[in-house]
């Protein structure tokens, strides 16, 4: 469905915006939070485009893959892709918290120690 | 053979239960992550041996089945070396960091573990996901293990490096899901085969996206700020790491996933691996921190691998060895570079001084440092020579160029720091503490440098007969080095005539190369039994002048360009040593090094030039050039020109000279300068002088050996220092050397040669007589002398005999020289540069009087009432050239003839004609013994006729006159052996103004001037830096689709 790759395309360039913009180290953080979720929305999508949608539709309504019809693979991809990004984000967030400790400010822009 | 599967297996399991072993206790810990490392290390090294001995590639497939179902992993000759390096680095930085282990959470071991299983299957998978799964496993570890070290700059730069890999790993993401919908695969090698399938935008697309994200993890200048801030920050055995593991993972990646994305993409690689290379190095050059700097030279290295990658099709079957060659000598140099570092835990360049406390640990450095830049023995250095080879042969010119233009600002500033760490005045040089487990791993990857340096060389075909005996011997009187200065000598001398010895059948026919084995070999015996003179143990000494002195005779050996160049190389790295041995010696170390790595890369790219038109390495290449022959002549003079300090390259040599001590002045002046001339006079015989480009070069050739002879000698009349006037002097005597070769004549070239040898022996006792007093008075500044005839009678007679012979007086040696230049002069109708010629010559009368009067004659000084007579050491070798030129005086023609009949071979018109002892030419006839026998009677009628009529005169003592008072501030400026001429400086001065010092003065504020502005796009913030990639990823997609 394109639609959701759109979708998918869309909450990435939010994400990455968010990111460029925002001076907040949090507010960062989320933002890459919200490209990652449309990363993996648009590999979910790409798993369903794969097949005919009205056989998608079926197939869900039967509550079971029918064979070679929806590509399992990415949504196995999806799923490892997740932990990967949610191990970032802890990451991220501890990176943040421990920043924070050492000189009291949530400004990026403060965060300069190393340059040229 | 342990399946390699189980590098995971062990990985994994270990890394898993060290909390648990921790429970027991942290030295079980560390003891289980060696252990593991230690296995890892073993498994890919059998691996490595049953590749070597021809068996097959292995697949590995998990649970049961085939790709692209399972993951699949590939062990095969790469693979396996790729991680053999990964692991040893590993398990040498696990020793390393030993003590950070034991303090560290115990995370930190299963974190370090972890990383080196993500690399390991980053080389070893074939699945696109699979490699996006272990390389995040490598990155989320390192992330996590900058985390520990707990200081800011740590968290910024380990939070800027989760930014950048972030978004590099959301497009690698996406870039993968879209192929595998094309493709419907996610192997590589699946994918390879259906390459059909990649058409149209949107694969373009998916493959750009996969593409970038493999090229960001490369950090891509200049959307790079954040990883040069994770070098700087982290400690620095993670660092080496990275700079060691992680690169070569990360290069091994984009190797085997660029035949997937198709042929296209090899050139984007190219482009973007050069302006790595070229801009990393350049801005690095302002940099005044070390650990910061490394993080520059590394990302320049990986941008010259990506170079490489990139030509892939044009370096053929000799990329692996060109990108192995140069990635083994980065890795092991990075990763001892970053040890040390954290050794010595100063971050400033500057205080690397401290590294003199252990003389091993900066013998490492400097091994490291020339293995970085490329220099004999070294793998770098055929990796270079091969890359440059190949794409010289393949027409990409202005690729080398860049190329070496960037390795030069790479050396610029290595070799500062270097020179902080070895000669910076620096008197409060504090304890240097350092422990077994840094210091081993350290020793193990420097040894292992020249080892891979003799191995790889195996491989180069034009190295193969390459002569290892010198080297060996070197190292033998490197491991001798803690015995005393005598014993080292007396090996030494017996090294070098045993091997003069042996090599002599091979050139007694070719009496060209003898005149150089003569000045390289007797010159090494003569100075080397100088040193005779030196007390205590003298350091390294032996060892870096056999280095320069084997370099010497491999330029001579040469029977190959490569070879030649080795030689040049070797000779470079030997002097540099012997230079900067000196005091206060730092700054000209440096710029005689900027000039001698300049001057070598002429002379590369000059070589390559001659490779690409004749496809052959042989000598004879340099003959007709076909392609820019005029550039490719250039070139190699002005590479040649560095060493014989010719005007305009010259601007390294007082001071270097200068401040170099007694014998090491003697090898620098009187012998290495000589190796310019030989390599002059090899490209002059292959040039010819037919072609119209020759006839302009020998043109210009000329007028710089004569702008040379005038500048050189007028700046010695206007020194005040002995040496420097000596110094100075030689870039005059050259000139005239090199003026004489350019004539491209018979006479010419008797007489150049003949200048060449005399040269060799006048200033050879020069250098050691007037360094010898030097270093008996404690200065070598003439107007703190005066009066020495009575205190050093020996050397008095022997400097005046120099000189006679220098100033062209006769009878010595020297008259018949004038001789041979008034007949080039008048055969080859060069009148006016001959005028100039003559003058210079002129000149040197002025300073060299004046060494006899300030230093002999007038007034002795209080403080040297009691001062010796020179060392016997010193003097006899002295004494000995003394009765070379002697001879030479007496019989002229017993040189002038060999010399005639060499010179004839190449230019055999107007030769000079011989009888019983006279030398006749068409302006007229020369007989030595006769002009000896009759100066010599006219001098003893003189003398006699002297004595006799100031017999019974009254000798005045030193103090039989009367002061007349008040002593002046500066005592200095009353004597009169200060500003001794000056009146000749104000009607000269403006020839001696250091034009040429000022020129590249302003170059190197200018290019320093670039490198400082250009590198404040590396703002600090990680905001910009994540800009910087999207705005990369932005044009080079613009660049490689050729709009939007």
């Amino acid at each position: 469905m394109v639609i959701i790759s759109i979708i998918g395309i869309m909450l990435v360039l939010i994400g990455l915006w968010g990111t460029l913009t925002q001076k907040n180290l949090i507010k960062i953080v989320v933002g890459f939070a919200i490209l990652d979720t449309g990363v993996n929305i648009i590999m979910v999508s790409v798993g369903f485009i794969k097949v005919n949608a009205n056989h998608v539709g079926e197939a869900l309504s039967k509550h079971a893959v029918v064979g070679g019809e929806a590509d399992p693979v990415p949504s196995a991809l999806v799923l490892t892709a997740i932990v990967v990004g949610l191990a970032v984000t802890a990451l991220m967030l501890s990176y943040v918290i421990k920043m924070y400790r050492e000189k009291s400010s949530m400004n990026i822009d403060d965060y300069k120690e190393l340059r040229w | 053979m342990v399946g390699p599967i189980y590098i995971f297996v062990v990985a994994l399991f270990v890394a898993f239960l060290t909390p648990f072993f921790d429970k027991i206790s942290r030295k079980m810990a560390i003891t289980m992550l060696l252990f593991a490392l230690g296995f890892m290390t073993y498994v890919a090294g059998s691996w490595l041996y049953q590749f070597i001995g021809g068996a097959q590639t292995t697949m590995i497939y998990t649970a049961g089945f085939k790709p692209p179902v399972s993951i699949s992993l590939q062990l095969g000759f790469n693979e396996s070396v790729f991680i053999l390096m990964i692991n040893v680095v590993a398990f040498f930085t696990g020793i390393y960091l030993l003590d950070y282990f034991k303090k560290m959470s115990v995370y930190s071991i299963a974190l370090f573990l972890l990383m080196v299983m993500g690399l390991n299957g980053m080389v070893m998978t074939r699945d696109f996901f699979n490699l996006f799964v272990f390389s995040e496993i490598a990155s989320i570890a390192t992330y996590s293990l900058i985390a520990f070290e707990k200081n800011l700059k740590s968290f910024t730069a380990g939070f800027k490096y989760l930014i950048a890999g972030s978004i590099a790993s959301s497009l690698f993401l996406v870039g993968v899901i879209y192929l595998y919908r094309i493709t419907g695969t996610l192997n590589i090698d699946t994918m390879i085969a259906s390459s059909s399938l990649l058409v149209g935008k949107g694969s373009f697309v998916a493959i750009f996206l996969l593409f970038i994200a493999l090229i960001i993890e490369l950090k891509p200048f200049p959307a790079n700020g954040w990883a040069i801030d994770v070098y700087e920050a982290v400690n620095p055995g993670i660092a080496a790491m990275i700079s060691g593991a992680v690169v070569a993972a990360s290069y091994f990646v984009l190797a085997k996933a660029l035949p997937a994305f198709g042929p296209e993409w090899y050139s984007v690689v190219a482009w973007i691996g050069i302006i790595t290379f070229v801009g990393s190095n350049l801005l690095g050059i302002k940099q005044e921190k070390s650990r910061r700097l490394l993080g520059y030279s590394s990302l320049g290295q990986v941008g010259l691998l990506m170079v490489i990658l990139g030509f892939s099709d044009i370096l053929g079957e000799k990329r692996d060895f060109i990108a192995f060659a140069m990635i083994i000598s980065h890795f092991f140099a990075k990763a001892g570079l970053f040890w040390i570092a954290g050794i010595i835990k100063k971050d400033n360049m500057k205080d690397w001084s401290i590294l003199r406390r252990k003389p091993m640990l900066l013998v490492l450095f400097g091994t490291f440092i020339f293995a970085l830049i490329g220099f004999p023995p070294f793998p770098s250095f055929f990796g270079k020579w091969e890359l440059i080879m190949g794409f010289m042969k393949n027409g990409l010119y202005l690729w080398v160029a860049f190329i070496l233009l960037s390795s030069f600002f790479e050396g610029l500033y290595l070799f500062r720091w270097f020179g902080y760490a070895l000669k910076l005045d620096d008197n409060d040089v504090k304890e240097l503490t350092v422990g077994a487990s840094k210091f081993i791993p350290t020793l193990v990857f420097g040894v292992a440098l020249y080892g891979f340096g003799y191995y790889m060389g195996t491989f180069v075909d034009s190295a193969k007969n390459l002569n290892y005996i010198p080297l060996i011997f070197i190292a033998f009187i490197g491991l001798i080095d803690v015995f005393p200065a005598w014993i080292k000598n007396t090996f030494s001398i017996a090294g070098v005539v045993a091997y003069s010895y042996m090599i002599y059948p091979n050139f007694q026919d070719d009496f060209l190369k003898m005149i150089f084995l003569f000045i390289f070999l007797g010159g090494a015996v003569i100075t080397l039994f100088g040193g005779y003179y030196a007390k205590g143990r003298r350091a390294g000494f032996h060892a870096m002048a056999l280095t320069m002195f084997a370099g010497l005779l491999m330029l001579v050996e040469a029977s190959n360009l490569m070879q030649l160049f080795y030689g040049w190389e070797l000779m470079s790295i030997g002097s540099y040593f012997l230079l900067i041995r000196g005091k206060k010696s730092m700054p000209h170390g440096l710029s005689y090094m900027l000039f001698s790595l300049g001057g070598a890369y002429a002379i590369m790219y000059g070589f390559g030039l001659a490779y690409a038109g004749s496809g052959t390495f042989d000598l004879i290449a340099l003959k007709n050039i076909s392609i820019f022959p005029a550039l490719a002549y250039s070139l190699m003079l002005i590479g040649f020109m560095t060493k014989t300090a010719s005007i305009g390259l010259h601007v390294w040599l007082p001071g270097a000279h200068g401040e170099a001590v007694a014998d090491i002045h003697f090898m620098a002046s009187a012998i290495l300068l000589k190796a310019g001339v030989y390599g002059i006079i090899i490209v002059l015989l292959a040039m010819g002088t037919e072609t119209s480009y020759a006839k302009t070069i020998l043109y210009v050739l000329g007028w710089v050996g004569a702008i040379s002879a005038l500048v050189g000698n007028l700046t010695a009349v206007f020194q005040e220092s002995a040496k420097r006037l000596l110094a100075w002097s030689s870039i005059g005597q050259i000139g005239y050397i090199i003026f004489a070769l350019a004539s491209m004549s018979y006479i010419g070239w008797v007489g150049g040669l003949f200048y060449t040898i005399a040269h060799f022996l006048y200033k050879g006792i020069l250098f050691s007589v007037i360094g010898g007093i030097a270093l008996k008075l404690g200065t070598a500044y003439m107007y703190k002398m005066g009066g020495l005839i009575k205190r050093m009678p020996f050397s008095f007679v022997a400097v005046l005999m120099a000189i006679i012979t220098l100033a062209g007086i006769p009878p010595l040696m020297g008259f018949t020289g004038k001789w041979l230049f008034y007949n080039i002069i008048l055969t080859k109708e060069l009148f006016f540069q001959g005028i100039i010629v003559m003058v210079s010559g002129m000149i040197a009368f002025l300073y060299l009087y004046r060494l006899i009067d300030t230093i002999f004659l007038g007034q002795l000084k209080d403080e040297h009432r009691n001062v010796k007579e020179i060392s016997v050491a010193l003097l006899i070798p002295v004494y000995a050239m003394l009765g070379v030129i002697m001879y030479f005086s007496i019989f002229p023609t017993k040189l002038l003839k060999p010399l005639s009949q060499l010179a004839q071979k190449y230019f055999p018109e107007n030769a000079m004609t011989f009888a019983n002892g006279t030398a006749i030419t068409k302006f007229g006839y020369f007989n030595g013994t006769s002009i000896f026998i009759v100066v010599m009677v006219i001098f003893a009628v003189v003398v006699s006729w002297l004595a006799y009529k100031t017999r019974g005169f009254h000798t005045v003592k030193q103090f039989n006159i009367v002061y007349s008072g008040e002593s002046p501030d500066r005592p200095e400026t009353t004597h009169f052996a200060w500003n001794f001429l000056a009146g000749y400086r104000k009607g000269l001065g403006f020839i001696v103004e250091p034009y040429f010092d000022r020129f590249w003065d302003w170059i190197s504020d200018a290019v320093h001037g670039i490198a400082d502005q250009a590198r404040r796009i590396y703002t600090g913030n990680g905001q910009t830096y994540a800009l910087q990639i999207i705005v990369y990823t932005v044009v080079v997609y613009f660049f490689v689709n050729g709009g939007f």
